[in-house]
């Protein structure tokens, strides 16, 4: 299970591998987390989500959005989740980490090169962030 | 022949026939060098996909400027005929109109002096920038609805400001309604922001002048010390575009458009999401005009506060222009709807769409060059209209990536580097300043050096960065 950045002129590009579906959107999670958190700091507050979307790939997007809106219009820096129930076009997740002054980072998640499906025994991901 | 080739000196194409779904060719503004590096990056792949687009006319364009970008390559104009050529969210992109104001300060450096160093710590302590983003103004729901709609004017803004800002700083069939609550929340306390990435505040002083009537027309003159803003919709925008990306991409099948790329999700211009998506994007491009003019409001208290009131208000507002927006202009007698994804729009003398005082010198244009590095001032020439839909660069354009420049500089030598070259810094981030080192982009002076070639535009003025305030 991993994540890592590649190469791309002006934005971020994420490529994600992992055991099983819901492993994914906890990869991105952690590659978000990366980006917008500055120091560590006490998992103190928490947030229950609920995004949906019509496809695994669109869904990834939902995840992802609403970590940027949480960030942007809350200060969230997210670090965990206690919960994670991945279903037919819905994620459910409760969310933990701290309000501070997350890296005005990414501006948007993109549809471009967009990918997630199966891989082998696993699945892999890929997404583009406009930073 | 379906291969790249040249056109003359300064313009490529990739004819309609390389792709079976290419509707128009592709044509690139460049020279060799920088053509290569376009060609390099995936950029013209992208062009290529923009020329599938329903209702393209004429050809996908790229500026010398271009480079990778999602969907649309950054640096790209496209035209739709109207009524039902599409409109994409995309070829505007996230940041709805990004763009450059520039104010002009009644004084030279040789009379600035000493205080410049004051000036640029004021202009931070001044602007938030960066994570500071929500200490900007607070407005109230029918304040925000009213900057939705008008743009600067809603939040006090001197007739002649208007005047020198492009479409007078408003897009007309804004409508608050379209903007979802979430982008409201996003953009709510951002006003007066300068956000981060390559958003700036530059304090410059003008080194070379090129047109000496243009330059006295827009009330340049040598040695004269300016500020360069650039900054755009902030979270508001960014949160319209991905929600009518996302609205486009569910109703694409609907209409029958098949695409090589999601994020170039697009509905006819025609459609209710068309049109609301439009209602939407005007209303986050004045959203963006407000900004430009609350940060220049900012940077006149700092003006005031080291130089003295009368510096204040005899700094005005040169022009400002919008980088990342589409609009309804009227070609061969035509209404299309040009949508420029890191491109300015460079209007020629005569133009009724440049204020009466510029209207026979043409639209001033300004291209900022990387940190630290010139930028540049110029007047829009009629090989805008009849070859890029009134078109011109943007800047210097990336050509090395945000990590590419990070393994290259510590943020922090940057920051000394530019010292040593008299240049005051200030930005909360040195990660940020890293990937913003000048060597991740091209030279603005060869990018400019070809639109002028090619009849786009005309050079103007040279200004030379004193002081960058980042976000």
């Amino acid at each position: 299970m991993a994540y890592r950045w590649v190469e791309h002129t002006s934005e971020l590009e994420l490529e994600i591998e992992a055991a099983s579906e819901s492993a994914i959107f906890l990869e991105a999670l952690n590659a978000f987390a990366e980006l917008v958190a500055e120091e560590p700091s006490a998992d103190s507050e928490q947030r229950d989500v609920e995004v949906r979307g019509d496809d695994r790939e669109t869904l990834l997007v939902a995840w992802l959005d609403e970590l940027v809106f949480l960030a942007e219009s809350q200060g969230f820096v997210p670090e965990r989740t206690t919960e994670l129930e991945v279903g037919a076009g819905l994620v459910r997740a409760t969310l933990r980490g701290h309000v501070g002054e997350p890296r005005d980072f990414v501006k948007a998640v993109t549809l471009h090169r967009l990918l997630f499906a199966a891989n082998g025994d696993g699945w892999q991901a890929r997404v583009v962030l406009d930073v | 022949m379906s291969e790249p080739h040249a056109i003359d000196e300064t313009l490529w194409e990739v004819p309609a026939d390389a792709r079976p779904d290419m509707r128009v060719p592709a044509r690139v503004f460049a020279d060799a060098e920088l053509f290569e590096a376009i060609a390099r990056d995936g950029s013209l792949d992208q062009l290529q996909n923009v020329a599938t687009l329903p209702g393209i006319v004429g050809a996908a364009l790229a500026m010398p400027d271009a480079h990778q970008g999602y969907g649309f390559p950054v640096g790209g104009v496209a035209a739709m005929e109207l009524p039902d050529g599409v409109v994409s969210p995309g070829g505007v992109g996230y940041d709805i109109n990004c763009g450059v104001r520039l104010l002009a300060l009644p004084c030279s450096e040789a009379e600035l002096g000493g205080r410049r160093e004051s000036l640029v710590h004021e202009l931070s302590r001044a602007i938030p920038a960066g994570a500071g983003k929500r200490h900007g103004r607070a407005r109230r729901e029918h304040e925000l609805d009213a900057v939705l709609r008008e743009g600067p004017r809603a939040i006090g803004a001197s007739a002649d400001d208007v005047e020198r800002t492009e479409s007078g700083g408003c897009l007309p069939g804004a409508d608050p309604a379209a903007v979802s609550e979430r982008a409201r929340e996003r953009g709510a306390g951002q006003l007066g922001t300068m956000g981060s990435g390559n958003h700036f505040v530059e304090l410059q002083r003008l080194v070379r002048i090129f047109d000496e009537e243009t330059a006295e027309g827009y009330g340049l003159a040598h040695d004269q010390v300016t500020v360069l803003i650039h900054s755009g919709s902030r979270g508001l925008g960014h949160q319209v575009c991905s929600d009518y990306v996302q609205r486009m991409d569910a109703a694409m099948r609907r209409y029958g458009i098949e695409l090589p790329d999601r994020q170039l999700a697009c509905a006819p211009a025609s459609s209710p999401e068309g049109g609301a998506y439009l209602a939407a994007m005007a209303a986050a491009a004045n959203f963006a005009w407000a900004n430009r003019q609350a940060i220049a409001d900012e940077a006149r208290s700092a003006i005031a506060a080291v130089l003295g009131q009368a510096a204040a208000k005899g700094t005005r507002q040169v022009y400002d222009v919008a980088h990342n927006v589409a609009k309804v202009e009227r070609y061969d007698g035509r209404e299309l709807l040009v949508h420029r994804k890191g491109a300015t729009r460079a209007f020629p003398a005569g133009s009724d769409e440049i204020p009466a005082a510029y209207r026979k010198l043409g639209q001033p244009v300004f291209i900022p060059g990387s940190m630290g590095t010139s930028s540049f001032v110029l007047a829009g020439e009629p090989g805008s209209l009849e070859r890029s839909f009134g078109s011109t660069c943007h800047g210097a354009g990336r050509t090395l990536s945000r990590t590419g420049a990070r393994k290259q500089i510590h943020g922090a030598d940057l920051r000394r580097q530019l010292g040593a070259e008299g240049i005051v810094v200030r930005s909360p981030s040195n990660k940020g300043l890293a990937e913003e080192a000048p060597f991740a982009y091209k030279q603005v002076e060869r990018v400019v050096e070809v639109v002028e070639r090619a009849g786009l535009a005309r050079r103007v003025a040279q200004l030379v960065p004193l002081g960058v305030v980042k976000g």
